[in-house]
């Protein structure tokens, strides 16, 4: 892994207070997280809720409106090259050069993150060949499935062995051997003393790959812990993840009306 | 579906692919992170940036109609010297050629968006019959170019009918600004379809990269076709009028047959008939044949954008490979080579990459005609030339488009990509000081001084290319999307930076009348703007 991580003792990702407002929008309300080395951190939370936002600070894309934020102790507002060496990124819809091959692309981000060229071609070839993109890999990116553009950004985040791994969605459109493989990788990649920020809608992926869980609602950290702690927290002992998150977000009754106000709207004449 | 309805229905995925157009080359809100405050993209309302794109690409859109109109009209001022036959056939013949180019360019700007089909992704979707959704698709391709296609025609057979009280003569203009409306539009369309084609089949082979070569060479001599009409007319005239006295020779021959000359030729020999009728006879045969071709041409571009939704799948020739080894660069180096590979594969910029060969070109026809190779033709030489160069800076900003979001999650100082783009257009100016150097072994020079010039321009094309880059983020950091004209604003500020070692030249030598001493004032103040310019790139 590049960069030297610090000791196991010392958090990876620490976040203090944030807040960040978009004009009349106030998007994270006194945010407080903190990931461990060897952690797979589960963001999940309903739509709006600030997911997106707390990550996107993190990688310094974002500036804060207050609060903190530390990534292996530097601040990405202050050290934005220092931060984004050290970590691995896949945005929730990747945006990446169009025109270009994946060849090309990955040659980019390997020339911009300076890594030598038998370890880029190392890993580039392995990942690659594991996520089967034989066919793809010299056709324009503009013409991939969304699938495999997330393959491209996928290899592009790991291409340089980052400490720390911020995945947005990181499964969206993957087919099942390659959501398998990203899995796989990321329980590795926490094995080997990485720190992963994993945020998705699919229940049952964090419930087996997060080793913690933070339920994110109005821009705030409500619940964290296991999968078992934030049952305790619902009293609730064989509640599923999905269970669990609308009663702390108190959705159960919003859903309860909605199905019953559209079963209407839709069905009845 | 009644046409009308079609027409209003077309408006929402005209607005789709001006949107995408505009957001793809003037990316910019993107590139705030390298501005001089940060900036957050979501800090801007969806719903405002999306109107105020909008707002953009009408006001771009009616500065080059307006633009156009204006350039259409300027040929007919020939009309006030010399001969009146001759000027009517100079003045209709340029008028069209400079609204051709301009149509052509415009539209490729837009077209791009419009042939990857992306436009009628939604449409498709809907329960429209094959018929409402040809006549939906056509006509919002027809709103791509509305303005300045309709502003031309009838500007030019307003300014027919006053110069000439002809109502022959007028509606002869309407039907040949017509045409010229749908060869530039088809050529146009044409280009767009190639280059999608030669993306979208993508690979590493040395056909589809000679190919592309091929089609920069192309489109920029299109380009260099509109410049050197705008600014030769004096050459073109007398050949016109050698072609209006007899079909003596070989090139005028060809004048009579080549259009927009013919078109000329005929015209104004229906007003002013006295050219000899060999002259006319073939200039009105060869306008026929245009008028059927046009024809032709309308039916292809017609069928081409009805058909345009079954185009969104081109084939895309898939290359199995096991080869998956990439090429590392230093992150300087790497940045040039993704800007160069993403500008020329958009026909938006790609015709930048002609520069070069413009330049020469240009540089060659400036200093060509002299037989001592003066030092104030050589100014006049090295400061076209950098005018050109200072063009790529703001191409390869806007290329970046959204994927520059991607950027910013990558280690890359705003200076590594400052240096890089600089970099870039410093190479587009290497011809400029080659050439003037190979004339210099050719020609006498009034001072051997002349020769160093262009190599200190080069270096002042560095230090403006740096701080043309620089205002642009400055301007980026607000996060708005800018009009067109605001490129232009950038672009003045880079040449006057270019031009500074010049005046200093110019005003040392009216001062000492010493080359030598002018040259020196000349070198200083490069070498000062040179560590401005550092100093600027080490702040960024």
């Amino acid at each position: 892994m590049s960069g030297t991580p610090p000791p196991p003792s010392r958090p990876l990702i620490e976040i203090s207070g944030l807040s960040k407002q978009f004009g009349s929008v106030q998007a994270l309300t006194g945010l407080d997280l903190r990931v461990m080395p060897g952690e797979i951190y589960g963001l999940l939370g309903p739509n709006g809720a600030g997911k997106t936002t707390t990550i996107r600070i993190i990688t310094g894309l974002v500036e804060p409106t207050s609060g903190w934020v530390k990534v292996v102790d530097f601040d990405p507002v202050k050290c934005p090259i220092e931060v984004k060496s050290r970590i691995g990124y896949v945005a929730e819809n990747p945006i990446l050069y169009e025109s270009l091959s994946p060849r090309d692309f990955l040659e980019f981000v390997a020339s911009m993150r300076k890594i030598d060229k038998a370890s880029a071609n190392r890993r580039v070839t392995q990942l690659a060949s594991a996520f089967d993109m034989s066919q793809y890999f010299d056709s324009p990116i503009a013409t991939l499935s969304m699938g495999m553009k997330q393959k491209v950004a996928l290899i592009a985040a790991l291409v340089h062995q980052p400490p720390i791994l911020l995945l947005d969605e990181p499964l969206n459109g993957l087919d099942a051997k390659s959501s398998r493989i990203v899995k796989d990788l990321v329980s590795l990649h926490a094995d080997r003393g990485g720190a992963v920020l994993f945020s998705t809608h699919i229940m049952e992926v964090a419930e087996h790959i997060c080793t913690r869980i933070g339920i994110i609602h109005k821009g705030k950290v409500i619940a964290e812990g296991t999968l078992d702690q934030l049952r305790k927290k619902t009293g609730g002992k064989s509640k599923t993840l999905e269970e669990v998150l609308l009663e702390l977000t108190n959705e159960e009754a919003q859903v309860a009306d909605a199905t019953r106000m559209l079963g209407e709207a839709i069905f009845n004449k | 579906m009644k046409l009308i309805d079609a027409w209003h229905l077309s408006r929402t995925p005209y607005r789709e692919v001006v949107y995408r157009s505009l957001a793809e080359e003037k990316g910019r809100m993107w590139w705030g992170a390298f501005g001089k405050s940060h900036f957050d993209r979501e800090r801007q309302n969806d719903f405002e940036l999306t109107k105020r794109v909008l707002r953009i690409a009408k006001f771009d859109k009616l500065i080059v109609a307006a633009f156009c109109v204006m350039s259409s009209a300027m040929p007919f001022t020939s009309l006030f010297s010399g001969s009146r036959v001759l000027g009517l056939a100079s003045s209709i013949s340029l008028s069209l050629a400079v609204t051709f180019g301009f149509t052509a360019l415009y539209a490729i700007q837009t077209l791009s968006s419009f042939v990857s089909a992306e436009s009628s992704a939604l449409l498709s979707t809907l329960p429209l019959s094959k018929d409402d959704f040809s006549k939906i698709t056509l006509f919002s391709f027809i709103r791509s170019v509305d303005y300045m296609v309709v502003g031309a025609i009838v500007s030019q057979a307003i300014l027919v009918a006053t110069l000439t009280t002809s109502p022959v003569a007028t509606l002869l203009m309407l039907v040949a600004s017509t045409m010229n409306a749908v060869f530039a539009v088809t050529v146009a369309l044409w280009f767009s379809r190639l280059f999608h084609r030669n993306l979208m089949r993508g690979g590493r082979s040395k056909s589809g990269t000679i190919l592309r070569l091929v089609f920069i060479v192309m489109w920029g001599s299109l380009l260099l076709g509109v410049g050197l009409l705008l600014s030769i007319p004096w050459y073109i005239v007398p050949h016109l009028e050698m072609a209006l006295l007899g079909v003596d020779q070989l090139s005028n021959l060809l004048f009579l047959i080549i259009y927009p000359f013919s078109a000329g030729t005929a015209l104004a020999n229906l007003v002013y008939p006295n050219a000899a009728s060999s002259a006319v006879l073939i200039a009105s045969g060869a306008m026929i044949g245009y008028f059927m071709l046009a024809g032709a041409a309308a039916k292809w571009s017609i069928e081409t954008v009805k058909h345009v939704s079954k185009e969104a799948g081109v084939k895309i020739a898939r290359m199995q490979t096991q080869d998956f080894s990439i090429k590392t660069r230093s992150p300087v180096l790497g940045y040039v080579i993704k800007d160069l590979r993403i500008s020329s594969r958009n026909p938006a910029t790609a015709f930048f990459f002609a520069l070069p060969v413009l330049e020469t070109l240009i540089v060659s026809l400036l200093v060509a005609n002299y037989q001592t190779l003066k030092v104030s033709a050589v100014l006049v030489a090295t400061v076209t030339g950098g005018i050109l160069s200072l063009l790529m800076p703001l191409a390869l900003l806007n290329a970046e488009g959204t994927g520059l979001e991607y950027t910013k999650t990558l280690p890359v100082n705003a200076h590594r990509i400052m240096t890089s783009k600089a970099l870039i257009t410093t190479a587009t100016y290497v011809p400029v000081p080659l050439t003037i150097l190979g004339m210099s072994f050719m020609k006498q020079l009034t001072s051997p001084m002349a020769a160093m010039i262009p190599f200190l321009t080069m270096l002042a094309i560095a230090s403006a290319s740096v701080f043309e880059i620089k205002l642009f983020l400055n301007s980026a950091a607000i996060g708005r999307i800018a009009a067109v004209t605001q490129d232009v604003e950038k672009l003045v500020a880079g040449v006057l930076i270019a031009l500074i070692p010049e005046i200093a030249y110019v005003a040392s030598y009216l001062i000492s009348y010493n080359h030598v001493a002018a040259i020196l004032a000349m070198g200083g103040t490069v070498v000062v703007e040179l560590a401005l310019a550092l100093y600027v790139l080490r702040g960024s």
